[in-house]
C-alpha cells in the first residue's frame, strides 16, 4: 500500500487517537491527524484525555538532570529570543462534512480520460529530463526546493517532511526519475518528479497559499477508460508521495474539496499536469 | 509557585520564573527522555532542546488544555520519540546499545532516586493490564515505537494494536484514579 493510500484513508482517522496520545504515529500521519483534530470537537477531547493518561506513563520515569545541564540551559535562554505569543486558534465547531455524502457528476470534458485541451492558460509543462544518477546536483537543487521553505513551520511539520524526504530520495534515486513542472494562470505551480517504473511521484504545489477554510486540495490520477483516482490530500505546502501510479495514468489534476477529501471530484480543477513528458501515458 | 503560573511569567520572558520552572520540571523531563532515548548523551541533548523550547514556546502553553507538567511532558516525549527513530533509522541505535553495556550504573541511578509511590504505582497499574494492552501501550510510549511498528512486533493487525493501546490507557487511568 502507497504511503498517501495508507495515509489518506479517512476511516481510519478517529481509531488513531489513542496512537497519536502516545506519538506512535509516523510524522505525516501525525500532521494529517493534527488537521483532522481542529474540525473534530469530539476527536479532541478524546485525545485530550488520552493524552493526560499517557502522560501518567511518564511519572514514574523522573531522575535527576546532570548539573551541567542547568548550567548549559540557563546560560543558553539568557540570549535565546522568545517566540511571541501566538494568535488564537480559530477554535471550529464539529461539523459534518458537506458534500461528503454526495459527488455530483462533472462534465465529460472535465473529467475526460484525456488530458484537456491544450488551452491558452492550460498548465505548461516544462520537462526537465535529469537522469538523476548522473545529475546528483540537479537532483539536489530540486530536493532543496522543495524543502525551501522553512521559515514559520514548526517542528512536527518538519519532522513530518524529514520523513518524506526519505520517500522522496527513494523516487530520485530510481534512473528514470524525470521532472516536470506546469502553472496555471493565477501563478500556482504544480511539480512533479516521477518515476514509471517504478510508479512512484512526489508531488508539490507552490504559489496556492492556503485553500478556503473547510476546503482542501485533492490530487487525482487521470487514467484513460477509468474513474479520477485520489492519490491524497496536500496538507499545507507539504510534498505529496504516492506510489502505485499506472504506467498508462496521462495526467494528475488538482481539485479543492470538502474537508477529508472526496471519493470522487466534486468541481473544477484548479490545475492539471500531463505525465507523458515524465515517462507515463505509454 | 506552580508550574502553570510559573509558564506564564515565563511566556512574558521572566528569566527568575524560568529558574524556578527547571527546577520543578528538569527531573520528569529528564527521566522520561532518558527512558526513551536510552543514551546518556544524546538524553541530555534532547532534553536541553525540549528545556530551551520551554522558555521559546512558553507563550504555546494554553491552560485550557491540562496542567503544565502534562503539556511539558507531552513535549518532552515527542521530541524524545522523535530522536530515537531518527536514530533508530540511522541504525545508530545499535551501536548506542553495545556502547550502553559498558555503563551498568545507568539504571541504577534511576532507581535510588525515584520518588517511590508514583513509581510503584503505575508499575502495579502496569501489571494489571493484559500482556497486549501492555506491550502496545509501553512499545510505544517507553520505546517510541509507531503503532504500526508495534503491530508487527507483535504480530497483531493494526486494529487489534489501535484498540489494545485505547484499551490500555483507559485501564490505565481507572487504576491510577485520583492519583495526580
Amino acid at each position: 500500500m502507497s504511503l498517501s493510500d495508507r495515509l489518506f484513508r479517512r476511516g481510519d482517522l478517529h481509531s488513531l487517537a489513542a496512537p497519536y496520545a502516545l506519538d506512535a504515529l509516523e510524522p505525516a500521519e501525525r500532521v494529517r491527524f493534527e488537521k483532522h483534530l481542529r474540525n473534530c470537537a469530539r476527536c479532541a477531547d478524546e485525545v485530550r484525555t488520552l493524552s493526560e493518561d499517557a502522560v501518567r506513563l511518564a511519572w514514574s520515569t523522573a531522575a535527576p538532570a546532570p548539573a551541567a545541564l542547568r548550567d548549559r540551559v540557563l546560560a543558553a535562554v539568557r540570549t535565546t529570543p522568545q517566540e511571541p505569543a501566538a494568535r488564537p486558534e480559530h477554535r471550529q465547531e464539529y461539523r459534518q462534512d458537506p458534500g461528503r455524502a454526495r459527488a455530483p457528476q462533472l462534465p465529460a470534458h472535465v473529467w475526460g480520460t484525456q488530458p484537456p485541451p491544450s488551452r491558452s492558460h492550460a498548465p505548461r509543462s516544462r520537462p526537465l529530463f535529469v537522469p538523476f544518477a548522473t545529475a546528483t546536483a540537479a537532483a539536489a537543487l530540486v530536493v532543496a526546493s522543495l524543502f525551501a521553505v522553512q521559515a514559520n513551520k514548526t517542528q512536527d511539520t518538519l519532522n513530518a517532511e524529514r520523513a518524506q524526504a526519505s520517500e522522496i530520495a527513494h523516487v530520485l534515486a530510481a534512473p528514470d526519475a524525470r521532472a516536470t513542472t506546469g502553472q496555471d494562470t493565477q501563478g500556482g505551480t504544480i511539480g512533479v518528479i516521477a518515476s514509471a517504473s517504478e510508479g512512484r511521484a512526489v508531488v508539490t504545489l507552490s504559489g496556492y497559499g492556503d485553500p478556503p477554510s473547510d476546503r482542501v486540495r485533492q490530487l487525482w490520477l487521470m487514467r484513460p477508460d477509468a474513474q479520477p483516482r485520489s492519490l491524497g490530500l496536500f496538507a499545507d505546502d507539504t510534498p505529496l508521495v504516492t506510489s502505485g501510479l499506472d504506467k498508462s495514468a496521462t495526467s494528475l489534476a488538482v481539485t479543492v474539496e470538502p474537508e477529508g477529501g472526496s471519493k470522487q471530484p466534486t468541481t473544477q480543477p484548479v490545475v492539471q499536469l500531463a505525465l507523458k513528458s515524465v515517462g507515463f501515458g505509454g | 509557585m506552580e508550574a502553570d503560573e510559573l509558564l506564564v511569567l515565563v511566556a512574558g520572558g521572566d528569566q527568575r520564573a524560568f529558574e524556578e520552572l527547571y527546577g520543578l520540571v528538569s527531573g520528569p523531563v529528564f527521566g522520561l527522555v532518558r527512558r526513551v532515548v536510552r543514551d546518556p548523551a544524546q538524553s541530555e541533548e534532547v532534553a536541553q532542546e525540549v528545556l530551551l523550547e520551554l522558555w521559546r514556546s512558553a507563550a504555546r502553553f494554553d491552560p485550557g488544555r491540562g496542567s503544565a507538567l502534562s503539556w511539558v511532558l507531552t513535549l518532552a516525549h515527542r521530541r524524545a520519540v522523535d530522536r530515537v527513530r531518527s536514530a533508530r533509522a540511522a541504525g545508530e541505535r545499535e551501536q548506542r546499545e553495545a556502547r550502553r553495556a559498558h555503563h551498568p550504573a545507568f539504571d541504577q541511578v534511576t532507581e535510588e532516586v525515584e520518588a517511590g509511590l508514583e513509581r510503584e504505582w503505575v508499575r502495579r497499574c502496569l501489571e494489571g493490564l493484559t500482556a497486549l494492552q501492555r506491550q502496545s501501550v509501553t512499545l510505544a510510549y517507553y520505546e517510541g515505537y509507531t503503532y504500526r511498528e508495534v503491530a508487527e512486533r507483535l504480530s497483531l493487525p493494526l486494529g487489534t494494536v489501535k484498540t489494545r493501546m485505547r484499551d490500555g490507557l483507559t485501564r490505565l487511568r481507572e487504576c491510577l484514579g485520583g492519583l495526580a
